[in-house]
């Protein structure tokens, strides 16, 4: 069973300094990204960067990004109901 | 025989001791045809290093293993003509630094990607050739910066990375120039993640196998934590390391830690059921 988890980037400021949920997950089952995507000769800002899940296939349901989240800003749930 | 040495070793022994795959030449080909196909990527853009989208989990979640092979083929054929790689021995590491130059010490994009892993701990990839001159222009792709390292000093941090229990595998961008020397685990390696969680071969395995040798192995375990591939593990009724050879990547890191010797590394062409297991 695939889960659906979603992060609400407008609470998510600066994961790249924070990465509690990248650090917490026991299946790495998040990732980070950019919202700009590539950008010559500029370092892209830290508030650019987002977290995403991507490996949906191991994530277990449980829990521990969303608890550990600072921000309260990751959704996760099976069969599309909010589980939290 | 390995397809990568077929097509591009042209009489050497292996297709990544052939000096033309740094070429320069093909570094400005890479460039033209990464433009043509629009790929001007940003791969931290795609989140987490992936390759397959959640279509393709679904897919396989459900069981359409036509739609699952349909897709795999399709990241196959594209990733095998842009980016893809292959595992080497340390040896083979460092007989490349002695060909490939300049040799620059870069931050793994994977684990920044993974972990958010600081700059300053991330010193694990290697760029090299041409195209590491014109880094400044990607300053996004080399946070941190950039160290330009000698021969020398490239193969002290591979033995290094090597003791620490990183993998090394060499990867194109716009095959067949070879401008990247990783040193890679699981999970956080998009590469081998790819391969060993979807069986997606975007990483192929070297040139060889290990082998233990049951009368050397004396039970201590030491190699186990060293595979990354899923291949090796402990039997404790014999008291001996076992290593499933279909499994093997062909790394040798398991064979760089044992004290007694006895795990070799046997080519995979001279094994008739593994010559063509890549």
């Amino acid at each position: 069973m695939l889960p659906t988890i979603t992060v609400n980037d407008e609470k998510c400021k600066e994961p790249i300094s924070c990465r509690k949920c990248l650090l917490i997950c026991p299946t790495h089952v998040l990732g980070l990204g950019t919202d700009v995507g590539p950008q010559k000769f500029r370092e892209i800002d830290p508030s650019h960067f987002i977290v995403r899940a991507v490996r949906f296939d191991k994530c277990s349901g449980c829990m521990d990004c969303v608890k550990v989240c600072p921000q309260n800003a990751i959704q996760l749930s099976f069969s599309g109901g909010d589980a939290r | 025989m390995c397809d990568w040495c077929e097509k591009y070793g042209d009489g050497y022994e292996r297709w990544y001791f052939n000096p033309a795959n740094y070429a320069r030449r093909l570094y400005k080909i890479r460039k033209e045809e990464a433009e043509a196909l629009g790929a001007e990527a940003n791969p931290q853009a795609a989140g987490g290093m992936s390759v397959v989208g959640r279509d393709f989990l679904e897919a396989r979640e459900r069981g359409d293993m036509a739609e699952v092979e349909r897709v795999k083929q399709q990241i196959e054929s594209a990733m095998w003509l842009t980016h893809c790689g292959q595992v080497i021995t340390l040896e083979e590491a460092l007989k490349i630094v002695d060909i490939m130059y300049p040799i620059s010490l870069i931050t793994c994009t994977c684990r920044r990607s993974m972990e958010g892993l600081p700059d300053e701990e991330n010193f694990t990839c290697m760029g090299m050739g041409a195209g590491m001159y014109k880094w400044e222009r990607w300053p996004d792709t080399y946070r941190g910066g950039v160290h330009f390292l000698t021969p020398d000093e490239a193969k002290e941090v591979l033995a290094k990375l090597n003791k620490r229990g990183l993998v090394h595998s060499i990867y194109t961008f716009g095959t067949p120039y070879l401008a990247g020397l990783c040193n890679c685990d699981y999970p956080d390696c998009a590469a081998i993640r790819t391969v060993i969680d979807l069986g997606i071969k975007i990483l192929w395995k070297g040139h060889y196998v290990a082998k233990i040798d049951p009368e050397l192995c004396n039970g201590c375990a030491s190699c186990v934590h060293r595979c990354q591939f899923r291949a090796l593990s402990f039997v404790p009724s014999r008291n001996k390391a076992y290593i499933d050879q279909f499994q093997c990547f062909g790394c040798g890191l398991c064979a760089t830690e044992c004290d007694q010797e006895a795990i070799t590394l046997v080519e995979r062409a001279s094994l008739p059921a593994l010559a063509n297991v890549w």
